[in-house]
């Protein structure tokens, strides 16, 4: 496994992909959970009570950013790829979580869809935690599949 | 076939690139709100004559709070931020402190509104504010604002039920709760809870959208002190 991912980030474009992709997930999810404030000023705060999720996001975003990554490898590797589609399905919806409490996100979806919209956004909200250890969940079983998978082809190839 | 894959990972990658801009966009539509505010907007004399006031009428700052008693972001500044404003702000007669009710998260919302305003006819209002975002629940809707619930929040506080209840039954409040959330959206521009519009002696507005931490209010408190 060590092999597999030194031979992937031995190359920096990888490196340079996987910063980029985590940067792109986590802070728009750090803007959303109000971790990170720009107005009236730049301001970064984390409250006891929301150490966890922001762990998870952390975690989130960096295992969506080696998933992602290392797919973006294999694709290029073998020219066929079937595990990545759900990889970010797991990114989609573990950023979706507790993305919605009150705001202007959950403002707007109950807005246009009323109850429905409440009742999606309240479920985000609730659920924040279980759906996010889920998608970390969903991202470990990728990087795993697709870390054997690049063994065994790798072991093909050379 | 390879390629047809290669069009799926990219129409993938593009339906994430485009959820997050879309996630962006949205948050950073409101800082544009705040960036940029209403000069006519602010110039208007805020309706705030008939809002229960916390601290003294004579500050030369008040600290408008737009929330939802459903809204958990609101607890966590009530616990976390609220009580150091208060301490140093408040309770010194540097400013005061008025709540504004947008309740939009849940259908047990607007209830919980309704009851602070029956509390404040018994003279707690604030009493009951508090009581509700103490024993707030994760779950919207989830009963813990329930009408048995306030009613029991209201025996706690020692209110007269045969009045409170009446209040409650009869809606007397619904329409000053309906003010508030127009207020809310048009005159303050807030489509999120917790949003703060801190109005200082001049009559100058900062507006403050998010939980921000205590260090964020010092800040704009100071500057118009």
């Amino acid at each position: 496994m060590n092999n597999t991912f030194g031979i992937i980030y031995s190359n920096p474009s990888y490196i340079l992909i996987l910063i980029g992709i985590f940067f792109l997930l986590f802070i728009p999810l750090i803007i959303i959970s109000e971790f990170l404030f720009f107005e009236p000023f730049l301001v970064f705060s984390i409250y006891p009570e929301t150490t966890l999720s922001f762990s998870l996001i952390v975690t989130l975003s960096l295992f969506s950013a080696f998933a992602v990554s290392m797919n973006i490898y294999r694709v290029k590797l073998i020219k066929e790829t079937k595990k990545i589609g759900s990889s970010i399905i797991g990114t989609i919806i573990g950023a979706s979580a507790g993305a919605c409490s009150c705001g202007p996100i959950a403002f707007s979806i109950i807005t246009t869809f009323g109850t429905a919209g409440s009742i999606a956004s309240s479920f985000l909200t609730v659920y924040e935690v279980p759906i996010r250890l889920t998608s970390i969940g969903i991202l470990v079983i990728v990087i795993f599949v697709t870390t054997k998978s690049l063994s065994r082809e790798c072991k093909v190839k050379s | 076939m390879v390629d047809a894959k290669k069009i799926g990972v990219a129409g993938a990658a593009i339906v994430l690139v485009t959820l997050v801009a879309v996630f962006a966009t949205s948050y950073m539509a409101d800082f544009e709100t705040a960036r940029t505010p209403n000069t006519e907007d602010e110039t208007k004399p805020l309706h705030l004559k008939d809002a229960p006031v916390l601290g003294s009428k004579d500050a030369t700052i008040t600290i408008v709070e737009v929330g939802d008693y459903q809204c958990h972001m609101c607890k966590l500044w009530f616990e976390e931020t609220r009580p150091l404003i208060i301490e140093n702000y408040v309770e010194t007669g540097k400013a005061n402190l008025v709540f504004i009710d947008m309740p939009f998260l849940g259908r047990d919302s607007t209830p919980a509104s309704e009851a602070t305003y029956c509390a404040d006819d018994q003279g707690k209002y604030w009493e009951y504010h508090s009581m509700l975002f103490t024993y707030q629940e994760d779950e919207i809707d989830g009963g813990w604002a329930n009408a048995n619930r306030l009613q029991a929040f209201a025996l706690n506080l020692g209110l007269d039920m045969e009045q409170f209840d009446k209040c409650m039954i009869t809606d007397d409040h619904r329409a000053h709760v309906n003010f508030n959330m127009q207020m809310a959206k048009k005159e303050f521009g807030a489509n999120s809870t917790p949003t703060f519009v801190i109005v200082g002696p001049t009559g100058e507005a900062q507006k403050i959208v998010g939980a921000h931490p205590y260090s964020t209010f010092v800040s704009v408190l100071d500057q118009m002190l």
